[in-house]
């Protein structure tokens, strides 16, 4: 850790770790996935940690004189009874993750074959290290439990206050009293003994993370989720070694559980690429284990592209904020990776076609490569005012996906209708605008992110407007979450919230509502990051349409596979299916014939993923403001 | 091995070009430049040949937006960036004889430039410079590899024919294409740049370009009569049998 780089985690620490504290007694960082390996997890949490007076207890019993004289009553009833259950709930849920990672072995647990695994990953490390952890466990509880039983059969009869230890009695009534004594002291010394065996392997294995875990979630971010961290040295931005990520980062390869949920969860993952994000926890692991001395010399400065992650993973990344919203113990593989493409950005080493569009964002201001002039050719006959010159409640930032995507632009027409429909004092900033920068932030091109900034929040400097509102999650996340460190501060809003507000005030009458259902696609930038989930969902039910859920909803929603800057690169060659297609079927599956989406490049996405899969006849994909229009009655003027 | 990169700013041609009240040039006021991309293939090939004991120099002519295009080569990887001040820029001749006066001072093995740009649509500066200098010269080129005491050079003439050339060195190649696609210079590390490293400047004397093509007019091109879409077969027929053909 000393190795990495500065992060200041240490304001009100008390607090920190007393909300991590709680949040693990209550198993909160669980809740969201997985709900039978939570229930089993549950049960050697608590068994585990009730375990640990056991421990205690045990140790005094055989050191402290009179011990069992000293030592009854209720309490003493009552602990037995703890312990007996407990003992039990460990066994069974310790038996039920064996049987999960040894016997069932679900297909979640295995990585692509394309990923880049360190070679003592290769060789089943990680399943060696489960099957140690769990043989210790289960011996640790099993003999102590076993023990007790014996003791049990000593004292001649079975004790309501051992109820499962009574259970096992009858196996050792018949048992020798001298053979008996003897056994005794083996389960104990097998119990207790068997910590000191494992304390030296403790360190290096899956189990540090009942250590590691609260602190490392004590100790997270606090920044906004869409904020990423500055550049520590300009002069040499990112990082491609340990030794150059902030330390709360490299603290993650010890709190890793190797529980895979991450990579589950993770669209490049699902999709074939070569990026698996809990490869990247698990390697960056196995590396400072294997180089636990030299770690501290070289080992944390050898190049992390050789043994964590390949650089096509690096470029498969979607920033989508998955892994790190799933991960139970708090890492965050996703801001390695953008560490890293800072790194390699820097040194141009960046796929080809990703250097083309940074260069006509660098040129033109817009990823289209198109005259910045044309910026607002969608706005002919529209009559809408120009921010720049006069003052106006609310300056649109149009972001460039919405003004020169052809499959967007209709529906850019119908926010302006439905905004002038509702009598909103509204203006664009037209060639002004340059692309918000995001995206070019997150491929780790963080002089052009800015630059374009910087040239932004210049022109808005001397606009007159009250708040700023966007379609564009992406641009909504950049305005909303970066520009503050940047010197610009405004109150964004997002359109969804503000059709929400209108309907509300009466501005917007919806007097021909639909009919029927449809689902909706929360955007990562709209959702996970900045915490919009029912402003969509309450535009859609008051539009009049039965909303119905798709399985991966609100913040597990499933990226459509476009974030990150993945919309201008290329597909990966091993990729097997489109993120899109998966979710165009996934609606499917619950029935639905409308998709709902509430961001521009959504709008592309699925247009196209509904083509490619083949569903476009079954499913069509529409705009919430497409809905709006419709119900509001508004004719459209033709462009 | 020296070598030397000439470059320069063009009209964009993505955004839309008009004539100015002359009737003889491009309205400035609402262009906008870029480093023409042939030059830009220039340096990427002149980084792809030099090594680590190599130096390219990347030169261009005082000019708006020439400081952001020389820091951007050195921010590609270029060793140095000289500013030519004291001229006038005017046609490729003139170009030709300010470069020529910079290069004669120091020794350049390989003097490398864009093939041709859109101002300059015969490609003349490489000639009139090799001219001026007293050198060989190879245009169209798409690939270079230096030998002992000399270069071959891939030169390609229309309809994809291919000619290999043996040339001595120095020498100026109009390069048409590099073996790579030009690499992109991040920003990053242009800002970096423009915080630590210096530019260069070199004066040079305002000498005369000899024979100049004057520009008399320029005009958009016409716009022809508008193309008719047809729906389907009969239509065509329609058509063909209204002008008598079918
Ligand atoms: S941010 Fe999304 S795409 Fe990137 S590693 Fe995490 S889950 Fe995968
Ligand atoms: S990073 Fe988190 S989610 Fe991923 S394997 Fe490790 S503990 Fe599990």
């Amino acid at each position: 850790m000393r190795q990495g780089q500065p992060a200041d985690r240490s304001d009100k620490l008390p607090t920190r770790f007393a909300r991590a504290l709680l949040e693990v007694a209550m198993q909160k960082p669980l809740a969201s996935a997985r709900p039978l390996v939570n229930i089993f997890h549950t049960f050697i949490f608590f068994g585990f940690s009730f375990y640990l007076l056991v421990n205690v207890v045990d140790v005094l019993e055989a050191f402290v004189p009179n011990w069992e004289t000293i030592w009854q009553g209720p309490l003493a009833d009552g602990f037995n009874l703890l312990a007996d259950l407990f003992s039990v709930f460990v066994l069974v849920g310790m038996l039920f993750f064996l049987h999960r990672r040894f016997i069932t072995k679900p297909k979640v647990l295995e990585f692509n074959s394309n990923v880049l695994l360190h070679p003592g990953v290769a060789a089943g490390g990680v399943r060696r290290d489960s099957l140690i952890v769990g043989g210790f466990i289960l011996l640790h509880v099993g003999s102590r439990w076993v023990g007790s039983a014996l003791q049990l059969a000593e004292a001649g009869g079975p004790d309501p206050w051992l109820p499962t230890a009574s259970i096992l009695l009858p196996l050792f009534t018949e048992m020798e009293p001298g053979l008996l004594e003897q056994t005794i002291r083996a389960t104990w010394w097998l119990a207790l003994g068997l910590i000191l065996l494992f304390i030296p392997y403790f360190p290096r294995s899956k189990h540090i993370h009942l250590m590691v875990a609260p602190v490392n979630l004590a100790l997270r971010r606090e920044t906004p989720r869409g904020a990423l961290d500055a550049v520590q040295d300009p002069a040499q931005p990112g990082s491609t070694t340990l030794a150059g990520l902030p330390w709360p980062q490299v603290l993650d390869a010890f709190a890793c559980i190797m529980c895979t949920r991450c990579h589950e969860v993770c669209p490049a993952h699902e999709s074939g690429t070569p990026l698996s994000p809990s490869a990247l926890e698990i390697n960056k692991r196995y590396h400072i284990n294997a180089h636990a001395t030299e770690v501290a010399a070289s080992g944390a400065r050898q190049n992390m592209l050789e043994y964590a992650i390949s650089p096509d993973a690096v470029w498969s990344c979607t920033a989508c904020y998955a892994c790190v919203q799933i991960c139970p113990v708090g890492n965050e593989p996703m801001h390695d990776i953008l560490e890293l493409r800072r790194s390699l950005v820097f040194d141009g080493k960046m796929p080809d076609e990703l250097g083309e569009v940074l260069r006509s964002l660098d040129e033109q201001g817009n990823s289209f490569g198109e005259s910045n002039r044309r910026r607002s050719k969608w706005t002919r006959k529209l009559n809408i005012k120009d921010a720049r010159k006069e003052a106006v409640d609310l300056l649109w930032f149009v972001g460039d996906f919405a003004s020169f995507n052809q499959s967007c632009t209709a529906t850019t027409r119908k926010v302006a209708e439905v905004l002038t429909a509702a009598g909103v004092d509204f203006g664009v900033i037209r060639k002004g605008e340059r692309s918000a920068g995001n995206d070019v932030r997150r491929v780790g091109e963080e002089g052009l992110f800015e630059s374009l900034a910087e040239q932004n929040i210049e022109l808005l400097e001397k606009c007159e407007f009250d708040r700023i509102m966007t379609t564009d999650p992406h641009t909504y996340n950049a305005l909303k979450n970066e520009y503050p460190a940047l010197g610009g501060e405004y109150e964004v809003v997002h359109y969804s919230t503000l059709l929400v507000e209108l309907i509300e005030g009466g501005a917007i009458q919806l007097e021909q509502p639909l009919a029927g259902n449809a689902t909706f696609h929360d955007p990562c930038y709209l959702g996970r990051y900045n915490g919009i989930y029912d402003a969509p969902r309450e535009v859609i039910e008051r539009c009049g349409l039965a909303l119905v859920e798709m399985p991966r909803n609100r913040e597990n929603s499933f990226c459509c596979g476009a974030g990150g800057g993945q919309i201008w690169l290329n597909d990966h060659d091993d990729m097997t299916q489109r993120p899109s297609e998966m979710r165009i079927e996934e609606a499917l599956s619950v029935g639905v014939s409308r998709f709902l989406v509430a961001c521009p490049k959504d709008m592309t996405m699925y247009s196209d993923a509904a083509k490619t899969s083949g569903h476009e006849e079954e499913i069509v994909v529409e705009d919430i403001i497409d809905l709006v229009h419709s119900a509001m009655g508004i004719e459209g003027v033709a462009a | 091995m020296k070598i030397a990169v000439l470059l320069k700013m063009v009209p964009d041609l993505v955004e839309e070009l008009e004539v100015d009240s002359t009737g003889k040039a491009l309205d400035t006021e609402e262009l906008k430049f870029k480093l023409n991309e042939f030059d830009d293939h220039a340096l990427e090939e002149a980084l792809l040949l030099g090594g680590e004991e190599d130096e390219v120099v990347a030169l261009a002519l005082e000019g708006e937006g020439n400081e952001k295009l020389l820091f951007t080569a050195l921010a590609k990887g270029a060793s140095r960036a000289v500013q030519l001040t004291g001229v006038q820029p005017g046609g490729s001749g003139e170009q030709a004889t300010a470069f020529a006066a910079a290069l004669a001072e120091s020794s350049f093995d390989l003097i490398l430039t864009g093939v041709q740009s859109v101002d300059d649509r015969e490609g003349q500066l490489g000639p009139l410079l090799a001219a001026r200098m007293g050198l060989p010269c190879v245009s169209v080129v798409t690939g270079v590899s230096v030998t002992d005491g000399g270069a071959t050079v891939n030169k390609e003439y229309s309809g994809g024919v291919m000619a290999e050339f043996e040339v001595t060195l120095p020498a100026v190649l109009g390069i048409q294409s590099a073996q790579q696609p030009p690499r992109y210079a991040p920003v990053s590390k242009v800002r970096q740049m423009q915080q630590t490293a210096t530019i260069e400047s070199l004066t040079v004397g305002g000498a005369g370009g000899g024979a100049e093509s004057e520009v008399t007019a320029m005009a958009p091109p016409e716009v022809g009569a508008s193309a008719k879409m047809l729906d389907d077969a009969a239509a065509l027929l329609e058509v063909l049998r209204g002008e008598g053909v079918a």
